[in-house]
């Protein structure tokens, strides 16, 4: 067995796990500068183990089962929830070299495998027996299956250009111009879709603080809470290099300035994205369960649907066809 | 862990300070423990407002690590800002018996600690000491929010001096 | 027909947007609310009784802990309805500093309901823009009285403490620094589509169903009508100053912040023209008998807190001591519409709801 295939995803876990306890330090870091405050900056130089702390401490807590919760599926949907987060990283590719699965239908694997993590949640707010937990997964339930459509949909004018559903060839295909360029409403409807699957500001209704005090994961304590926050930063790294490798060209270098290796690049591209996260997390109010609903349905569907049309029309207009016809 | 050193003698009591892994996992539990304490979002009256100002950006409180969660669940410490009265005592009770071990209890401003202005009232708690053990007791009615910084201060302090020498930190 | 099952929601004591120990008994239809129950006394301290055993100038520091967000109205509330009874004369110099004191607290206490509002809605930031300015005022209050929320600072008569050297001009530098701000929090909230979305339309109060609930403050206002005790009956110096009385239109939730926003801004034209205005010299300290004896007697004043009309109601018998003191608490009563106006709404609306009436639970429960 080719010891790569096996070192690499052992050493990819570690690589998001990493990520993960620094983009929360950073999250913290990045809200508290816009709110004119420092940020945790006490464990560690400049607050660096703060994550490493909250984590650990997550771990050795008490762990409480509530003796009226369905004690099965409550242990079971941390797990359920988390495992999709990791198992979707597998289909993206970090380089031309750094990828585990050429997988010929890469976008539908990660769009599949990633509404798992629904039933993890459902599961852990039913399995809670509390009212809270309750209407925290229903909301998010509703939410993401409603964001999952035009997410899908925005994609497809990509795979139209394209011709594939291969994210290698996607990125291949990128040489000359990003996607995000031909593709702008399409980029427009997969970003704001991808806040609410990632449940963030301004759609984090499942975990409403103001309203749902902590939304599914209100019984949670200790570690089985740390599998839920985990999975959460684990997607914003799964989709911030998704969204890299769909509509920012992946390890592509702009400008022709292909002497900083292409790892560097994606790197860059993909911390603009978690960056853009964080700042609108710290500027948007919440919308409205209704208005989030209607949103998805009259506005962000539509436009993805338009999307399509304006991509299948383009790719037969001269002069215009070389964007769309990869 | 807690160490229950009644009955230990001295010859015993340098075999257990000689067992240095232990310790040393103590004091790592301690430090995760005392850097990363998540109050819950508790607020009962004007103290509840010197607790939001210390969250503040004047004084931020996450530079300590410290942010509040609003389930009783993920929370460590239960920061009583304010007058406990009878009515409100039982529900404290549930709230404090709800968060997972270990906890904490900081009783801020002077009502949750004795009573305070309102000890004469036949309304009110005198302390919310009766209800729920405190640790940490802050002075001040409402205390500034620098005061409350130290107290939280004072309670890290506390975790790691139990968890250096096994012994428990006591009021007298 | 799906059948649907009806739930009992507890919201509160401890929940974070109940802002404080209110409790909501919810009886929800899916989102849909079809109930609601407010229960409160979880902060009931006994106040109105604990002041019959103290004398006048002991009651000053419990009013402090009533309205805890504006406690220079509420101790403004006691000491103006005892030198009423009395028929005190206040020095020039000590009515100015108390008007002063008092808009500055307006200030800060719509600052406090903005950010709080703001983060029910679900936005963080402006909580933490509004107490960064929030702070400024408290370090005045803390530098004129030692205190940063509970003052204790007005006497009958007058007020313990005369303005430090500078301290006018910090104020004055502050209204100038505030002034401009307003437009940045306008800028940053304002305009915003979602925040518009979740607040106009909702929770509309119609200027007869604010009369009936005996509303006051911005909740009354709202509707269309100016009825602000401040120009209405002027106490105080109040007929001294120019000043509008924002009115909202509609009566829903987007007008309640605006009109809270201009509130601010004419408190900071009232501090601007009570600076100017601020005799030089001159005593702070009227000629108050060492101990009050109140005249037997009955009285009833209102004044304009931040959240609506505050009323006191001594009943004295000729002792140094009330014999029945009562405060009408415009949170108490600004609360009672609740019920009406939540029945119908979405459990989402709940808290812009709840928020937007501005409760302060140490005023409620008293």
């Amino acid at each position: 067995m080719n010891p790569v295939l096996v070192m690499g995803p052992i050493l990819l876990l570690f690589v998001v796990l990493g990520f993960v306890t620094m983009a929360i330090l950073f999250e913290r870091k990045v809200i508290g500068w816009i709110q004119m405050r420092p940020g945790p900056n006490r464990v560690g130089p400049w607050g660096i183990l703060q994550t490493v702390a909250d984590v650990l401490k997550l771990l050795i807590k008490e762990d409480i089962i509530p003796s009226k919760a369905d004690k099965p599926l409550f242990k079971l949907a941390p797990a359920i929830a988390f495992i999709p987060a990791f198992a979707v990283l597998a289909v993206i590719p970090f380089t031309e070299s750094l990828q585990f699965s050429q997988f010929a239908v890469g976008i539908l694997y990660y769009l599949a495998v990633s509404s798992i993590t629904i039933i993890g949640i459902l599961m852990g707010g039913w399995a809670s027996n509390n009212k809270y937990a309750l209407l925290g997964a229903m909301r998010s339930a509703a939410q993401m299956i409603s964001y999952e459509i035009p997410l899908v949909m925005s994609v497809v004018g990509i795979i139209l250009s394209v011709g594939s559903l291969n994210l290698v060839e996607i990125v291949e295909a990128q040489k000359q111009v990003w996607f995000i360029f031909p593709q702008f409403l399409g980029f427009a409807v997969f970003f704001i879709a991808s806040l609410s699957e990632l449940n963030r500001t301004p759609f984090d209704l499942p975990e409403a603080e103001s309203e749902l005090v902590a939304g599914y994961h209100v019984e949670y304590t200790g570690f089985r809470f740390a599998f839920f926050m985990l999975s959460e930063y684990v997607y914003v790294f799964a989709m911030a290099s998704l969204t890299t490798v769909l509509f920012l060209g992946g390890w592509n270098a702009p400008f022709g300035l292909t002497m900083i290796p292409g790892i560097v690049w994606f790197v860059l591209k993909f911390l603009l994205i978690v960056f853009s996260l964080f700042w609108i997390r710290a500027t948007m109010p919440r919308v409205r369960v209704d208005q989030l609903m209607e949103f998805a349905w009259k506005v962000l569907l539509p436009v993805a649907l338009f999307n399509i049309l304006l991509t299948a029309v383009l790719q037969e207009v001269p002069y215009l066809d070389f964007l769309y016809r990869l | 862990m807690e160490m229950n050193l009644e009955g230990v003698t001295p010859f015993e009591e340098e075999e257990l300070k000689r067992n240095v892994l232990t310790t040393n996992l103590d004091q790592i539990k301690a430090w995760t423990r005392s850097n990363s304490m998540w109050p819950l979002s508790f607020g009962l009256a004007c103290c509840a407002i010197e607790m939001m100002s210390t969250g503040g950006a004047h004084y931020d409180f996450d530079r300590f690590g410290v942010i509040f969660r609003a389930s009783p669940r993920q929370a460590d410490v239960m920061i009583v800002a304010g007058t406990v009265t009878k009515k409100m005592a039982p529900l404290l009770r549930r709230l404090y018996d709800q968060m997972p071990e270990p906890k904490w209890v900081i009783a801020m401003g002077s009502c949750a600690t004795a009573g305070g202005p309102y000890v004469k009232s036949y309304a009110v708690v005198k302390g919310v000491d009766q209800v729920v053990p405190v640790d940490v007791y802050i002075p001040g009615c409402p205390p500034n929010p620098a005061a409350l910084i130290y107290g939280v201060i004072k309670l890290q302090e506390k975790i790691k001096y139990e968890a250096k020498h096994g012994k428990r930190v006591f009021h007298t | 027909m799906l059948r649907t099952e009806e739930m009992l929601l507890n919201v509160g004591p401890q929940h974070p947007s109940t802002h404080g120990v209110l409790r909501l008994v919810v009886k929800i239809d899916g989102e849909r609310i079809v109930e609601v129950e407010p229960v409160i006394g979880y902060l009931h301290r006994g106040t109105e009784k604990l002041a019959e055993d103290l004398n006048y100038t002991q009651i000053i520091p419990y009013t402090d802990r009533m309205d805890y967000l504006s406690a220079m109205t509420n101790n403004y509330a006691l000491v103006h309805a005892v030198e009423k009874m009395m028929g005190l004369e206040i020095p020039e110099r000590a009515d100015y500093l108390r008007v002063i004191v008092m808009e500055l607290n307006r200030i800060a206490s719509h600052l406090v309901w903005m950010g709080t509002y703001l983060l029910d809605i679900g936005a963080m930031s402006p909580f933490l823009y509004a107490f960064r300015d929030r702070e400024q005022i408290l370090s005045l209050f803390n530098e004129l009285c030692g205190a940063r929320l509970t003052y204790n600072y007005m006497r009958v008569g007058g007020v313990k403490w005369d303005a430090p050297p500078g301290w006018i001009e910090k104020a004055d530098a502050f209204v100038d620094y505030l002034l401009p701000q307003m437009d940045e929090y306008h800028g940053l909230i304002t305009g915003n589509e979602i925040f518009v979305r979740r607040t106009k339309g909702i929770g509309i109060v119609s200027q007869e169903l604010a009369i009936q609930y005996a509303l006051s403050g911005a909740n009354l206002r709202v509707s269309g009508s100016d009825w602000d005790l401040r120009k209405k009956e002027p106490y105080s110096l109040y007929d001294r100053f120019q000043f509008d009385v924002p009115v909202g239109k509609n009566g829903d939730l987007y007008d309640k912040y605006l009109c809270r926003m201009q509130e601010i801004v004419e408190s900071l034209k009232i501090v601007k023209q009570a600076i100017d205005q601020f005799p030089e010299k001159g005593t702070i300290m009227g000629k108050v008998p060492r101990v009050l004896r109140v005249p037997e007697g009955e009285i009833y004043t209102g004044i304009e807190s931040p959240r609506g009309e505050l009323g006191c109601h001594i009943v004295s018998k000729g002792k140094d001591k009330p014999w029945r003191l009562k405060f009408r608490r415009p949170s108490f009563y600004n609360l009672q519409i609740l019920p009406t106006l939540l029945v119908g709404e979405s459990i989402s609306n709940l808290v812009a709801i709840l928020g937007g009436i501005d409760i302060v639970l140490g005023e409620v429960d008293c």
